[in-house]
């Protein structure tokens, strides 16, 4: 069974307003204080037990698996997170308690990009003397050929596509190196690498927040020679502290320290341990077991404990003692759609807005260590996040069904109408959180019938179709969003903007087509000043709300256990959960 | 003999192809019955916000947009003969039996299945040899002693065997000695070669569930066979010129009644996948129950038809099997 | 799963087993399903079986009208912490007779009732499909013989050649949720019905051929057809009747492993949808959450509803077939 399923595609942490502020918007210093008590949530706030020791062995076990280990092809939060200990990309977060850790700083190339040419150009210069595992030197073809080959998604299809969508030149119809090689290879005409320590990236449009694009792992440098395409997951070549030792499918993979590795490649990932295994596939009813009886030391996806393991540590001192329980920068809520009858009308969206029960919806996502109460369109990790409550979310949680009744009123609809509720019915969480807002709308007189769908082609084929949604009246679809970088942008513009609608795999399943919201991801892609962005942030968060296009459920929370072997223990905000890239081990 | 074996064989084949062809029928043309465009089912092996090039390169390469007979045969031709893919720089040969790559995972199905197919036999084979001991000893037993205390407490209980349903019967064992007394903590497959004893060990509680159901059918077909067996002449004749209980029951009745208990256990081990699939996914033991329930979810339609097909394959071997045994030991059945 | 039915050797000789069953003191004049009727209610736990499988019906047509809502949330009485109900043995009170659900706080006897239904009404749907297909391919290829039988045997091989559950729950995936005029929940009952049904008529439609084959050559169809009767008089007049007894015991005895394969379905996630409550769903909501060992009553109260229902289905069954043929008693 999916116990430990992966919150979303692209489950990934978030910044904060307060750090940037602190921090003055560029490298602050490092965050939270060190601590070495065990406490509940004392890795939240601080890095805990810090140590320098080498030596030991770190196990994860995973009840499932990453989607590839290849750091071309995945998009899982954990695993963004994991193969930071074998694939460095251009830029990277910073390892830092608190939101400190939101930052993007310099990974492979030396600085953050240079942007020319009203922010369509970004050159980065690579760090000198990075060598692969095999004591070649990477070069700036290597990091053009990593992202090249992301293009063949009949290969590697997993990743983020902004490097398609953003891209200048001939991206809109490059099929990547694999096919007819000695035309594609190095034909990708937006990146250009005029000497072999410098990247350029053309892109066809002003991209201000680039820095983040470029975290991701696709940028991590892969050698034309030795890329076996879909196989290359069973070896990729390590420019991180760490390379593969072995590689089963389905069942297991080990690292061992990368003996050509420099700490000065990426201050940000540490070699501590001197071998780090990953079970694959293991039993879900045992992980929360081995994790708290110390026969392994973390729980890959870190998307918190069972039923069973939570209520363990909660009623026991010593074990609450020793978990976390942190905001992960992910989010429930319900898309509402503007397009579907009557929901076109605002005030019947309204009521939708005032008459579910966020008690309820809290309570299906796993009550309060699961998550909190949300009455925004964005966590409060998104940078400018500001907290309002336009619909009685706070101080109303069982809902306001007066308020409710008198939005029905003024969108004629006094006695409530029909809808459909789609939502995925092999997620753990969504059968219970559908079901208890479907009966929030019936107290109300708004009659809905669910329609569950499989997960794995909910966005591609239901939910995210515009023309099924319409011809089938889903006026409300349950969603779960992370952000792909801590700002308004990366967490909204594939929800918000008008231009994300496309019609399959559609994520703005609200059809939400504000002019004024447009405008603000137009004017976000242009500017660099933080301050400014932070105001859109609000601004599009506010707008959001005003047109009632989403029904925030909860900001979810993870309880994770922190083995007490555990050394350098901290959440990273940016991941959401504890950053693998820095752990060590007490032996 | 011979020629009932080669009719036999031909048989087998020909069925396979045909449920090959109703699997194949079903899952290609059922989605665009329900309205799915091909490019519409390319979308789901994208991720996320693919564009419209990336879709249709995925709709190219793993040949929806070809013929429905096409492609089947291609799927036919790569099972006998095995085929070329192109999933990186170089053309890779995945050989026969190649079941065609996945489409969520990039891997060749057939090793996948290889890699989880132990699992499921030691669950089988283990779990077999608990249900045919324990079924067939209590049936015997059973009818012996009909109408005893013995006899009503075990027939008692072989109905509710067959009463419970796998998953509740495996809740309540995980419940009882996984979580309350830890007895048999993990539920972990450990490979035979491995660890034999941790392998046995955090098996234990998966075959008993399991075997659970299959022996208390077992004890109700071996007692209704005795019964029916020891008020037949010869059993009778047996006794009357003087021999033994002990030999009458081992000797004559029971051998008779094995006969058609070991046709019957030959078509439940073929049919035993999709016991699997329940036990399995009580257990969340990674078997190949597991791997089809996933194949279902993530609408992997190469996993899909793999399974089906070798579960199929198991079944029509074991009537296969079944049916020349059946016409070595009755010749009449040859014609 | 295995085959639904203990197809021995004997089934073929029942009724003239009931007839040399019947011993001399058997007062004249009495027909065969006299008889058996006689021995059936002096069959205690088989009586006990019907009288429990009666009520379950009765449960099933008007129950749902005395219970509660099963939809509406209770959430105080629901710990927020460990989302299981207060108090002991899952939240039981008079309010609640067997307790509330954890996370939602529905009534769990609202939703047993509610289960109940919908597991019976798919039961006897498709047993029923599975009974008139198997009957009427297994009397005409049994009848008939030749190259109809051939086709039709053959047929029932490629059936039985197909892994089960695994198809059932492909098949249930892949249609959409709303196909063929339908949507929702009746659907999925039409769909249920239909798999289950369609993949369990082969088990009948083997036995009937087999009883059909051994009546075809006995003297009183012989004189039928030497009189002139035809086939369809034969078909309906002479063998059908012959028939009832076996497919009386067989329908019984599929019942419940219709409602056994049905709560896979559910516990699988391609059964009745949400939020309409089922047995199996119930089930694979206790495992998936993990709240079967927080709250083990969420998982023993829909397993004890299936374990009763299905047993009292088997005893009936059991003793219909020992009524109709004592000799396997």
């Amino acid at each position: 069974m999916k116990r430990h399923k992966v919150l979303g595609l692209a489950a990934v942490g978030a910044a904060g307003a307060i750090a940037l502020a602190a921090c003055g918007g560029s490298g602050g210093g490092g965050g939270g204080k060190n601590t070495s008590s065990a406490a509940f949530n004392a890795a939240v706030g601080a890095v805990y037990s810090p140590s320098s020791q080498k030596g030991g062995t770190i196990t994860f076990d995973n009840s499932s698996g990453p989607d590839s280990t290849d750091a071309g092809n995945t998009y899982y939060a954990f695993n963004l997170n994991f193969t930071r200990l074998y694939a460095t990309a251009l830029t990277t977060y910073k390892s830092c308690p608190k939101l400190c850790g939101d930052q993007v700083v310099p990974g492979l190339a030396s600085s953050l990009g240079t942007p020319s040419d009203n922010n369509k150009t970004w050159t980065y210069h690579l760090k000198p003397g990075v060598k692969f595992e095999d004591g070649t030197p990477v070069t700036s073809q290597d990091v053009k050929y990593a992202v090249e080959r992301t293009f063949d998604r009949s290969v590697l299809p997993n990743g983020p596509s902004y490097f398609a969508t953003l891209l200048a030149g001939n991206a809109a119809h490059y099929p990547g190196p694999f096919k007819h090689r000695s035309k594609n290879l190095m034909g990708l005409t937006a990146i250009t690498t005029p000497d072999s320590s410098t990247v350029v990236f053309h892109l066809n449009q002003p991209f201000a927040d680039f820095n983040y694009v470029v975290a991701f792992p696709q940028t991590a440098p892969v050698p034309p020679a030795k890329d076996t395409g879909a196989d290359y997951q069973k070896h990729p070549l390590s420019t991180g502290p760490y390379k593969f030792a072995s590689w089963q499918l389905n069942k297991q993979y080990t690292l061992v320290p990368n003996p050509q590795w420099n700490p000065s490649w990426n201050p940000q990932v540490k070699q501590l341990p001197s071998k780090i295994i990953v079970n694959l596939n293991v039993n879900a009813n045992d992980v929360d077991n081995r994790l708290l009886a110390g026969d392994i030391q973390m729980d890959q996806p870190g998307t918190g404990v069972q039923a069973a393991a939570r209520a363990h540590i909660l009623s026991n001192p010593t074990l609450k003692a020793s978990s976390d329980d942190p905001v992960t920068g992910f989010m429930w809520f319900y898309y509402i759609n503007s397009k579907v009858k009557p929901l076109d009308n605002i005030h019947c969206r309204m009521a939708i807005e005032y008459a579910a029960n966020k008690t309820n919806l809290q309570t299906a996502y796993g009550g309060p260590y699961g998550g909190s109460v949300a009455s925004t369109a964005m966590p409060p990790t998104v940078l400018g996040y500001q907290k309002f409550d336009l619909y009685h979310a706070l101080t109303k949680p069982g809902g306001d069904v007066a308020a409710a009744k008198q939005q029905l009123q003024m969108c004629g609809h006094p006695n409530g109408f029909t809808t459909n509720i789609s939502y995925r019915s092999d997620r753990p969480r969504e059968p219970a959180s559908a079901q208890a807002l479907q009966n929030a709308l019936n107290q109300v007189g708004i009659k809905t019938t669910l329609k569950g769908f499989t997960a794995a082609n909910y966005y591609s084929n239901f939910a995210g179709v515009p023309n099924y949604v319409h011809s089938h009246q889903i006026g409300l679809a349950a969603g779960g969003w992370g952000p792909d970088w801590p700002d308004a942008y990366g967490w909204g513009w594939a929800l918000f903007d008008g231009k994300s609608i496309v019609p399959a795999g559609n994520t703005n399943i609200s059809e939400l087509n504000d002019p004024q919201i447009n405008k603000w991801f137009l004017q976000m892609e242009q500017t660099t000043d933080q301050n400014q962005k932070n105001t859109y942030a609000n601004d599009i968060d506010m707008q959001v709300m005003k047109d009632a296009a989403i029904l925030p459920a909860t900001y979810n929370k993870a309880l994770l256990y922190r083995s007490p072997k555990l050394t350098n223990v901290n959440v990273n905000s940016y991941y959401g959960m504890y950053n693998y890239g820095t752990l060590g081990v007490k032996q | 003999m011979i020629t009932f074996v080669v009719r036999r064989l031909i048989a087998t084949v020909f069925l396979l192809i045909i449920v090959s062809i109703i699997t194949f029928a079903i899952f290609f043309l059922l989605p665009k019955l329900g309205g799915q465009t091909t490019y519409g089912l390319a979308t789901q092996y994208v991720g996320r916000n693919p564009t419209r090039a990336a879709v249709l390169q995925v709709e190219h390469q793993l040949g929806l947009n070809q013929p429905l007979q096409v492609q089947y045969w291609h799927y036919l031709k790569a099972i006998v003969a095995g085929e070329h893919y192109s999933a990186g720089p170089h053309s890779v040969y995945c050989p026969p039996p190649c079941f065609g790559y996945s489409f969520k995972s990039q891997q060749p199905v057939w090793p996948q299945m290889v890699s989880d197919a132990p699992v499921t036999l030691s669950l089988a084979i283990g779990a077999a040899v608990i249900w045919l001991v324990s079924g067939v000893a209590v049936g015997v037993v059973s009818a012996l002693k009909r109408g005893s205390l013995i006899d009503r407490l075990s027939m008692g209980t072989a109905l509710a065997g067959i009463s419970l349903p796998i998953f509740f019967t495996g809740l309540i064992s995980l419940l009882l000695f996984s979580y309350k007394w830890p007895v048999f903590p993990d539920v972990q497959y450990v490979g035979l070669t491995t660890n034999p004893l941790l392998w046995a060990r955090n098996l234990v509680l998966p075959w008993v569930t399991l075997a659970f159901l299959y022996s208390a059918l077992y004890a109700r077909l071996t007692r209704a066979g005795m019964l029916e067996t020891m008020s037949e002449d010869y059993i009778r004749t047996a006794r009357a010129k003087g021999l033994a209980e002990r030999k009458v029951v081992l000797k004559h009745a029971l051998r008779a009644v094995l006969t058609p208990i070991i046709t019957i256990f030959g078509l439940d081990l073929g049919l035993l996948l999709g016991g699997a699939v329940l036990t399995e996914t009580t257990f969340s033991l990674h078997g190949l129950g597991f791997f089809t329930i996933q194949a279902i979810q993530n609408q992997d339609f190469p996993e899909i038809m793999g399974v089906v097909m070798l579960a199929s394959f198991f079944i029509v071997i074991a009537n296969m099997v079944v049916d020349i045994l059946y016409a070595y030991v009755d010749p009449r059945v040859r014609h | 799963m295995t085959a639904p039915i203990e197809v021995s050797g004997d089934a073929a000789a029942a009724p003239e087993a009931v007839l040399s069953g019947v011993s001399a003191k058997v007062v004249e004049g009495r027909s065969l399903g006299q008889i058996a009727w006689l021995r059936l209610r002096r069959d205690r736990v088989a009586m006990t079986g019907g009288l429990i499988v009666l009520v379950l019906i009765v449960i099933a047509i008007i129950g749902p009208y005395f219970v509660q809502n099963p939809s509406t949330y209770h959430a105080g009485l629901i710990n927020p912490t460990f989302s299981r109900p207060n108090g002991a043995f899952g939240g039981i009170s008079l309010a609640h007779p067997l307790g509330v659900e954890p996370v939602t706080g529905r009534d769990m006897l609202a939703r047993i009732v509610i289960g109940a239904r919908y597991s019976l009404l798919i039961g006897f749907l498709a047993t029923a499909l599975a009974v008139a297909l198997g009957v009427l391919m297994g009397v005409i290829a049994g009848y008939f013989g030749g190259w109809v039988d051939s086709v039709i045997a053959r047929s029932m091989d490629v059936f039985l050649a197909f892994p089960l559950l695994v198809f059932a729950i492909a098949l249930v995936g892949v249609i959409p949720s709303s196909a063929f005029g339908l949507s929702g929940n009746t659907l999925r009952v039409t769909l249920l019905v239909f798999i289950i049904g369609f993949f369990a008529w082969p088990y009948m439609g083997r036995i009937i051929r087999g009883q059909t084959l051994s009546l075809r050559e006995r003297e009183f169809v012989d004189a039928a057809r030497s009189m002139g009767a035809r086939g369809p008089y034969i078909l309906f007049r002479e063998l059908l009747p012959n028939l009832v007894g076996p497919i009386l015991v067989y329908s019984t005895l599929l019942i419940p492993t219709n409602i056994l394969f049905e709560a896979a379905l559910d516990y699988l996630g391609v059964g009745i949808v949400p939020p309409t409550p089922s047995w199996g769903q119930m089930l694979a909501n206790a495992v998936q959450q993990g709240f079967f060992s927080v709250d083990p009553m969420y998982m023993v109260v829909p397993g004890v509803a299936i374990f009763i229902t299905v047993m009292a289905f088997n005893l009936f069954g059991d003793g219909l077939r020992d009524a109709l043929d004592p000799r396997t008693r």
